[in-house]
């Protein structure tokens, strides 16, 4: 892949974001990436609002046009493919934990969970952490053969430590790269590169 | 490894200047490599002999359709584009035309009420909210829908009714509405974990019909969350969607 479709990738995975957060996403510098957006834009492939981008929707077919050119390797390589399918089986528990982190049952009805129990919240932060566990060797398989996801790894683990060192705000949080949003930019980059739809 | 094109190798090629071009040469590109591959012909086998035959009018309309589906309309030149097709051409009122809504076989219906609402259907609840909301039905199921509330700002009180359960297309927007009516998925769905995180009211797995764009509605977010126990055992609970101050008589069939 290019340098243009990388950023155009990067940010079709962010799908709203700065030009640091596309180039941390994908391990540019924020001066190339700022420099490749600006020409996006220029070329009406991308549209930028306060400094936040988004892709065009033409240009994004038309990258995702490419991507049996770009991937068409790693969706036939079978170590891939069952790092994927790993990924897969285990998005369904994490799907489930980040439900429990944000709800609660309260005498019989599932509430948003205030996090004041601090014990029910420990419990799932452990719960967590086995997820991590249980990636970690898929993320490893999964960067073997493309080098570049191994970013994924690093900021999962960072996410990962500063719930468990007491800020809580790393599991779901949106405005950052807590725990569940780059599990989720991960699963919508595995998405891409397999050129699978999301299924909800 | 996939087929490719003699053209895959010229490192120098520019970008097309254009964005329609881009996409159109990029699918045609990946059709026709698709098509190589499956042929097991030579390059040169396939254009001399092969290509007629096995890159048909519907591969080039499954390209079409795939445009279209991003929400891109076609300029037209001659007005009778626009009456012949008009789901591939601007329109000449650039009215857009996706405000009729959704209508689900099964969204149960009610009559008009004495205080003016009417059932126009259901959905699953998130979270258990404090109060029911009430707001403007907006629909948005485009990106470029997406890009113009982006720039413009979503109108308050907009209580948005989608269909892409897994937040691909609105989650840049999702903080600014007011509540979310979803046609698909589950409340452990992507979608139901982002409004969750924003607490902002949110419906999935919604059969809704007879609300159209622009309508004042109500969400029924008091009613019980939905629970991995109930999709489990099958347990109907669900919260209601009224449509406001309708008219007397005009009860959705």
């Amino acid at each position: 892949m290019d340098e243009r479709d990388l950023v155009l990738h990067g940010l079709a995975i962010k799908r709203h974001a700065t030009a640091a957060a596309v180039a941390d996403a994908i391990g540019l510098t924020e001066g190339a990436v700022s420099a490749s957006l600006a020409r996006a834009v220029a070329a009406n492939r991308a549209m930028e609002v306060d400094g936040a981008y988004v892709i065009a929707p033409l240009a994004g077919l038309a990258l995702e046009a490419r991507y049996g050119l770009h991937f068409g390797a790693l969706r036939e390589d079978a170590g891939f493919c069952r790092a994927y399918a790993a990924f897969e089986r285990i998005n369904r528990t994490l799907k489930n934990v980040i439900t429990d982190w944000q709800t609660m049952d309260v005498r019989g009805t599932r509430v948003a969970n205030p996090h004041t129990d601090k014990e029910y919240d420990a419990s799932i932060i452990d719960r967590l952490a086995t997820i991590h566990e249980q990636i970690e060797p898929v993320l490893a398989q999964l960067a073997q053969r493309l080098q570049r996801l191994g970013i994924y790894a690093r900021k999962l683990q960072a996410a990962l430590d500063a719930a468990e060192d007491g800020e809580p705000e790393w599991v779901s949080d949106i405005r950052r790269d807590s725990y569940h949003t780059v599990w989720f930019e991960l699963h919508e980059e595995l998405l891409r590169i397999m050129g699978r739809i999301r299924e909800e | 490894m996939s087929a490719s094109l003699p053209s895959d190798a010229d490192r120098y090629a520019q970008p097309p200047a254009l964005p329609l071009v881009e996409a159109t040469l990029s699918l045609v590109q990946d059709m026709v490599r698709g098509k190589l591959k499956k042929s097991n012909m030579t390059w040169d086998q396939f254009r001399t002999a092969g290509a007629d035959a096995l890159i048909t009018q519907d591969d080039m309309r499954a390209v079409e359709a795939r445009i279209l589906a991003t929400g891109h309309r076609f300029a037209w030149s001659a007005g009778i584009s626009v009456s012949e097709r008009p789901e591939a051409y601007v329109r000449a009122d650039d009215a857009g035309g996706l405000d009729a809504g959704f209508a689900h076989p099964n969204a149960p219906s009610g009559p008009v009420q004495a205080d003016g609402r009417a059932l126009r259907g259901v959905g699953d609840n998130v979270v258990r909210q404090q109060q029911d909301l009430a707001g403007t039905a907006r629909y948005i199921r485009t990106r470029q829908q997406v890009m113009s509330y982006l720039s413009n700002g979503v109108p308050p009180g907009t209580i948005a009714v989608i269909d892409d359960s897994g937040g691909t297309l609105t989650a840049p927007l999702i903080e600014h509405f007011a509540g979310v009516i979803c046609a698909g998925g589950t409340v452990r769905s992507h979608l139901g974990i982002l409004t969750r995180e924003y607490n902002i009211p949110c419906l999935m797995n919604a059969k809704l019909a007879g609300v159209k764009e622009g309508d004042p509605v109500l969400i029924e977010t008091t009613a019980p969350a939905k629970t991995t126990e109930d999709y489990q055992q099958g347990i109907e609970r669900v919260a209601r969607i009224w449509l406001l101050n309708a008219a007397q008589g005009s009860s959705h069939g």
